[in-house]
């Protein structure tokens, strides 16, 4: 009997179908800034609370963040520009409607969404069935309407969900959720709807808000471990291809002290051969129609 | 109970005993260091048990969030799938077995890895039946008996042997705990984390010793904890090595270094060279005995009777 949740099916590393990713790449990177907007007021529903220093508003958090927006976005895309970095933006929606200068910089570079919900202080914690099957319907078409994309995936808003989050995602046509940290490789999530939902490898190792704000660390560091992840996926995608996701903050990889290491690491990480440089979008896709039933069979076989 | 201001220990499970007033221990062939590498597979719940217990600040994800929790249950899963098999790569490489603490969970629902981690020779100890139920002394004794048997039956029936050696999830445990773990038949227990050598605890009529971590070496307590980068850990157990060597060598007191590893932590891409190197200064060294928690027990017990 699985345990609970029984979303992934086991595939250890050493017995699984073999990845091989388009021109034989070794490594698929993609590159996911966190395009954020958090409430200047925002309500608490009572699960996490979004300004917990101070009651509201917390000017110091929220300038914090917005910092983000005003300035180190604009510097974030320096470096990315620099090493033609085509994004996947984990994105708040409502950055769209707000912010139409940021809207355009990421139309104009054509780069991929997932969601990432509407605002980084709204939660789906508390969301009932209904209530999450209009947040995505909201997401889908905000989205359509700005960018003329058709949305794929999410990673939930402050990487929050609910127990009927991967059927909801299937059921409203998305093919990824990124909130799962268990593979290098993309892999099923099972869902109880007929649709085909898969993880694809989004990092909360390998990201600037974990790294540098929660525990932290250096900048210098942070490209320290993205150089080291990348030599060892590089080295294991020789046998089978593997996925390297670097998450990023613009306010936090935008400082003035801190950009010259993103610059350093996709210098580091572009200079190589049987680099995949894509987004989750694609990365989705390609598992979903090469992958996906092969390694849903497999899995029923081990158990 | 409070302590007593008197001689030795404010516990009864063991003596008093510096290190510098005891027995010689020396390990097989003379070696300075015995080596034990303890790696830890142990399941998150996707809900825990009411009325279980579990540290506030249980590492995984960076920080904990509110249910569900899709971030740290997957984070601490990328252990069983695949950084497991890059540490036992890693350690045949360098001619160690593992040992390896299993809870009950794993035992159960990952036969692939029981079969796996058998094939390669590596020890299973008890690790309780999950991550999210650790012993505390809120347990009743008849409840920390029944949880102690089922971990090890759920062991004795994935593995078909019993198990000698117990480590607690989160180093958890009662007042009662050493004599329990020693009336269900183990040998050994590493939860403490007070010595350099293995030690007889005093738990009643059968032999039962501890045998230590080195706690500051724990890869959750320097990496997720203190924050400590991936290169400085790496010269931490580089060094300690050296200096358990040394001390090993010139006080004639063979030195125990058993480290414990975390497969979803250490196992991670950009962490794995900082412990192969590691073990590569260790191996390269010569003076170093590789051995399982139960050869090291067996061993120390040889030598002591």
């Amino acid at each position: 009997m699985a345990l609970p949740p029984d979303r992934i099916d086991y595939l250890p590393i050493t017995d699984r179908p073999v990845i091989k990713w388009p021109n034989d790449a070794r490594v698929a990177l993609w590159v996911s800034p966190n395009v954020e907007h958090y409430e200047y007021f925002p309500i608490n529903e009572g699960v996490r609370n979004p300004w917990p220093r101070t009651p509201y508003p917390d000017v110091q958090q929220y300038t914090y963040r917005d910092y983000g927006n005003r300035v180190g976005f604009w510097r974030m895309l320096e470096p990315l520009d620099k090493h033609g970095i085509r994004c996947c933006i984990s994105l708040n929606l409502a950055v769209l409607e707000h912010f139409p200068e940021i809207a355009e910089a990421m139309i104009e570079r054509d780069y991929d969404y997932m969601s990432h919900g509407i605002y980084n202080t709204r939660y789906l914690y508390t969301c009932t069935e209904d209530e999450e099957r209009e947040f995505y319907r909201d997401c889908i078409d905000t989205l359509k309407r700005h960018t003329g994309k058709q949305l794929k995936g999410m990673l939930g808003p402050a990487i929050t969900g609910t127990v009927n989050t991967p059927d909801l995602m299937a059921e409203a046509g998305l093919i990824y959720h990124t909130d799962w940290f268990h593979d290098d490789q993309p892999t099923p999530i099972k869902v109880n709807n007929g649709g085909k939902l898969v993880s694809v490898p989004y990092s909360i190792e390998l990201n600037d808000s974990s790294v540098l704000r929660d525990n932290h660390y250096t900048a210098e560091y942070f490209a320290d471990i993205c150089k080291r992840q990348f030599d060892r996926l590089y080295e294991e995608g020789a046998e089978s291809g593997q996925v390297m996701c670097i998450a990023l903050h613009p306010f936090l990889i935008g400082q003035p002290h801190r950009i010259k290491y993103l610059d350093d690491v996709l210098g580091y990480i572009m200079a190589h051969d049987g680099v995949w440089q894509t987004t989750a979008d694609e990365i989705a896709e390609y598992y979903v129609a090469n992958y996906y039933d092969q390694a849903m069979a497999h899995a029923r076989q081990l158990a | 109970m409070p302590a007593q201001r008197t001689f030795g220990m404010d516990h009864p499970h063991h003596e008093w005993s510096p290190i510098i007033s005891r027995p010689t221990l020396r390990w097989p062939a003379n070696a300075p260091v015995a080596l034990c590498v303890v790696l830890v597979l142990e399941h998150m719940e996707w809900q825990a048990p009411e009325g279980s217990f579990q540290v506030e600040n249980l590492a995984g994800a960076s920080v904990p969030r509110a249910f569900p929790d899709y971030a740290r249950l997957s984070h601490r899963e990328y252990g069983h799938r695949v950084g497991i098999f890059r540490l036992l790569d890693t350690l045949e490489k360098h001619g160690i077995t593992a040992t390896i603490a299993m809870d009950a969970l794993t035992a159960e629902h990952y036969p692939y890895l029981v079969r796996h981690c058998l094939d390669r020779g590596c020890e299973i100890i008890g690790h309780g039946v999950s991550v999210s139920r650790m012993i505390t002394d809120n347990m009743s004794e008849a409840e920390e008996r029944a949880y102690i048997q089922q971990s090890i039956d759920a062991l004795s029936r994935a593995t078909g042997r019993t198990p000698q050696g117990w480590f607690g999830p989160e180093y958890g445990e009662s007042q009662n705990t050493p004599r329990l773990l020693a009336e269900a038949g183990l040998r050994y227990v590493c939860d403490w984390a007070n010595d350099e050598q293995p030690y007889p605890m005093t738990t009643g009529p059968n032999p039962f010793f501890a045998l230590p971590l080195l706690y500051e070496l724990d890869d959750v307590a320097s990496l997720a904890q203190r924050k400590v980068t991936v290169a400085d850990y790496q010269r931490r157990l580089t060094e300690s090595f050296d200096t358990l060597r040394e001390d090993g060598e010139s006080s004639g007191q063979g030195r125990l270094l058993a480290l414990n590893w975390h497969p979803w932590l250490v196992g991670q891409p950009f962490r794995i060279g900082a412990v192969d190197a590691a073990l590569e200064h260790m191996m390269a060294s010569g003076g170093v005995w590789p051995a399982t928690g139960s050869q090291i027990v067996e061993w120390y017990q040889s030598q002591n009777t």
